[in-house]
């Protein structure tokens, strides 16, 4: 459609095309699948399951249960979780089921445990409440060291960057106003035939950040297009397929399926700060995104998808043999997906802590000081931690009392020797619970706060964040 | 080829060690990365399999570490093209083909003394194995 449009124009266009298979392959956290476990006997039920060590949701009656993509296993957490309990029943492979219950009356059974196969489930379902987002962020990584998140392994000091989402290719972008999309629209989900069950979590249309809740059979699916997935030291989730089928209707569908990865264009984010508004560095397009390499300022940054482009292609060129050979039929929506539905903050009715709340004043010195005159000041200040500084307040360094203890019963006098130049820190907006928990990382007891500038604006010490968050 | 890593303590980083011994040996060394300066350096070169042995043995013998670092294999079932490797790689190793496909370059990878793609693998599908002649080499280290 695209390259008719280009060469031929619209109106050709919409003459001659029928319908615009899309697809997209990610890693989609919201997922997870409902299965019913059938009744025992004697009878039990269900309060706690677990499949495969992965905990288990027990949302209904007593055997119901819905396995979510992200809860992770207890002997594994991190490496396995309900994406792969999900991958395993749909490849055939046989699980371990085992629940607990308080015995009722009518369900004696306080305890089970047996191994299914998805043909010993009644239903299996994939049900995803959100899915499938319009665009998303490309996110890097600011701070000094790497971290990991959902986004993937980012690099410090904004040295690789990665993105998701399939861009032009992305079902709801070809269908911006989701003229053809809604509840009971027919689509592929995970290798087999699927329906949009409404609008997902999170729907933002006026942003282009809609998302769609789906379900499908999973006794039909295929684990090309269903795949557990780990993101190290945040967690599991499921890799879905998903496509889309669109009617072109009218020429204005002709115009809007021509669309190209130039003109969707997404943020770069800052995941480094830890915030719910992380900082935006600049916009980049699909296009650029899928170059590998886009730029921020002056800087030139690699980047890479987290989702699969080349799948997602196998999902529309699938879609389009399925309708071609007459096994898809196109649905038309009961009711299309809202177009104005906002997408609101939580309200947070406990006040929340950042370092700014708790920091204190610190007590400096220049590395030319003496350590003598430092052990003083020490003492007079009663303060366990001297921030050395240069003559423009720029942090260079630290010495705690205990080096000083130590370089005093060394014989050592000159400051230099012990500071350590290696300095954790902390940033004024961040929330004071990453700041304890770096503190805790690295078995210390205090970090300087400095500005984007190295400038040191105080000091926040683990005492005062115990003091302030109780424990 | 295998690939051994070379370690030179400061006393010996001066010494041409590695050209002495390719005229001593009349055998081809090819350095993959080298990482040397006056404290000291770690070198990653390529050997003949058959070679392996007394190349080991004349590098001891001059007072280098040698050991052999493990490559990086990709289980292509599980690998799912997706991506999140490629910008970690610092030496441009793994690249995406026209039809979008993840390749990796073997020749040009750097095996376990990176690494750094294992963990931003989200099926798993890298990991690092041991070189057919390992067992052999590192048996003799001690
Ligand atoms: S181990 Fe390092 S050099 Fe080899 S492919 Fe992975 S990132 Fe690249
Ligand atoms: S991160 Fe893993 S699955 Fe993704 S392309 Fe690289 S090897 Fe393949």
């Amino acid at each position: 459609m695209k390259r008719l449009v280009e060469s031929s124009g619209i109106e050709v266009a919409f003459r001659e095309v029928d319908v615009v298979t899309t697809g997209t392959f990610g890693a989609m956290c919201s997922s997870g699948a409902i299965i019913n476990v059938g009744h025992s006997d004697p009878p039990i039920k269900i309060d706690q399951a677990w499949i495969n060590d992965v905990p288990i949701c027990h949302p209904g009656a007593a055997v119901d249960l819905y396995i979510g993509a992200t809860a992770m296993s207890e002997r594994q957490p991190f490496e396995y979780g309900g994406g792969h309990v999900i991958e395993d029943l749909v490849s055939g492979k046989e699980v371990e089921l085992r629940a607990t219950a308080y015995g009722t009356d009518c369900y004696p059974r306080t305890q089970i445990r047996t191994n299914l196969t998805k043909d010993d489930l009644n239903q299996f379902y994939l049900l995803n409440f959100r899915n499938c987002y319009q665009r998303y962020n490309c996110a890097v990584n600011s701070r000094d060291e790497t971290i990991y998140t959902y986004m993937g392994k980012l690099l410090p000091r904004l040295k690789n960057a990665t993105y998701s989402g399939a861009g032009e290719l992305n079902p709801l972008m070809n269908d911006p106003d989701y003229e053809t999309i809604g509840i009971g629209t027919r689509i592929f989900l995970g290798g087999a035939q699927g329906y949009v069950i409404g609008e997902g979590t999170q729907h933002e249309p006026q942003n282009l950040n809609g998302t769609i809740m789906v379900r499908g059979d999973a006794k039909k699916m295929n684990p090309e297009f269903l795949r557990g997935a780990t993101f190290t030291r945040y967690g599991t989730t499921l890799y879905v397929g998903l496509g889309i089928p669109i009617p072109i209707l009218n020429e204005g569908l002709a115009k809007k399926t021509a669309i190209r990865d130039e003109e969707i264009f997404t943020n770069v984010v800052d995941y480094g700060v830890p915030r719910r508004n992380r900082p935006k560095l600049a916009k980049v397009s699909y296009k650029e995104l899928k170059s590998g390499a886009i730029t921020v300022g002056d800087k030139r940054i690699r980047v890479s998808s987290l989702s699969s482009l080349k799948t997602a292609r196998k999902i529309a060129a699938t879609l389009k043999v399925w309708i071609e050979q007459g096994e898809f039929f196109l649905t038309a929506p009961a009711e299309r997906l809202p177009v104005d539905t906002v997408f609101k903050p939580m309200r947070q009715t406990e006040e929340v802590s950042f370092v700014a709340n708790v920091m204190q004043k610190a007590v400096t010195c220049s590395e030319t000081e003496a350590v003598k005159a430092v052990a003083e000041r020490i003492v007079t200040r009663s303060v366990n931690h001297i921030v050395v500084v240069d003559g423009n307040g720029k942090l260079t360094g630290i010495v705690t009392s205990w080096d000083i203890t130590r370089a005093l019963a060394q014989g050592k006098t000159a400051l230099a020797d012990i500071v350590t130049r290696r300095v954790i820190t902390a940033k004024l907006d961040e929330p004071l619970e990453t700041a304890s928990k770096r503190m805790a990382q690295h078995n210390i007891s205090a970090l300087p706060v400095i500005d984007n500038e190295k400038k040191v604006l105080g000091i926040v010490t683990a005492e005062d964040v115990s003091k302030l968050l109780g424990r | 080829m295998v690939r051994i890593l070379l370690r030179f303590s400061e006393d010996i980083v001066e010494q041409p060690i590695t050209s002495q011994i390719i005229l001593e040996l009349k055998v081809p060394i090819n350095i993959i990365t080298a990482h040397v300066n006056s404290k000291g350096g770690e070198v990653l070169a390529e050997v003949p399999d058959e070679s392996l042995d007394k190349i080991v043995k004349a590098f001891r013998k001059r007072g280098a570490k040698v050991s052999i670092p493990k490559l990086i294999e990709v289980d292509t079932e599980k690998c799912v093209s997706c991506g999140a490797c490629v910008t970690l790689c610092p030496v441009e190793a793994i690249t995406i083909d026209e039809d979008a496909s993840v390749v990796f370059n073997k020749e040009k990878c750097i095996g376990s003394t990176c690494s750094a793609c294992v963990d931003a693998c989200p099926s798993r599908a890298i990991k690092s194995v041991k070189q057919n002649n390992s067992e052999l080499t590192a048996n003799n280290t001690h």
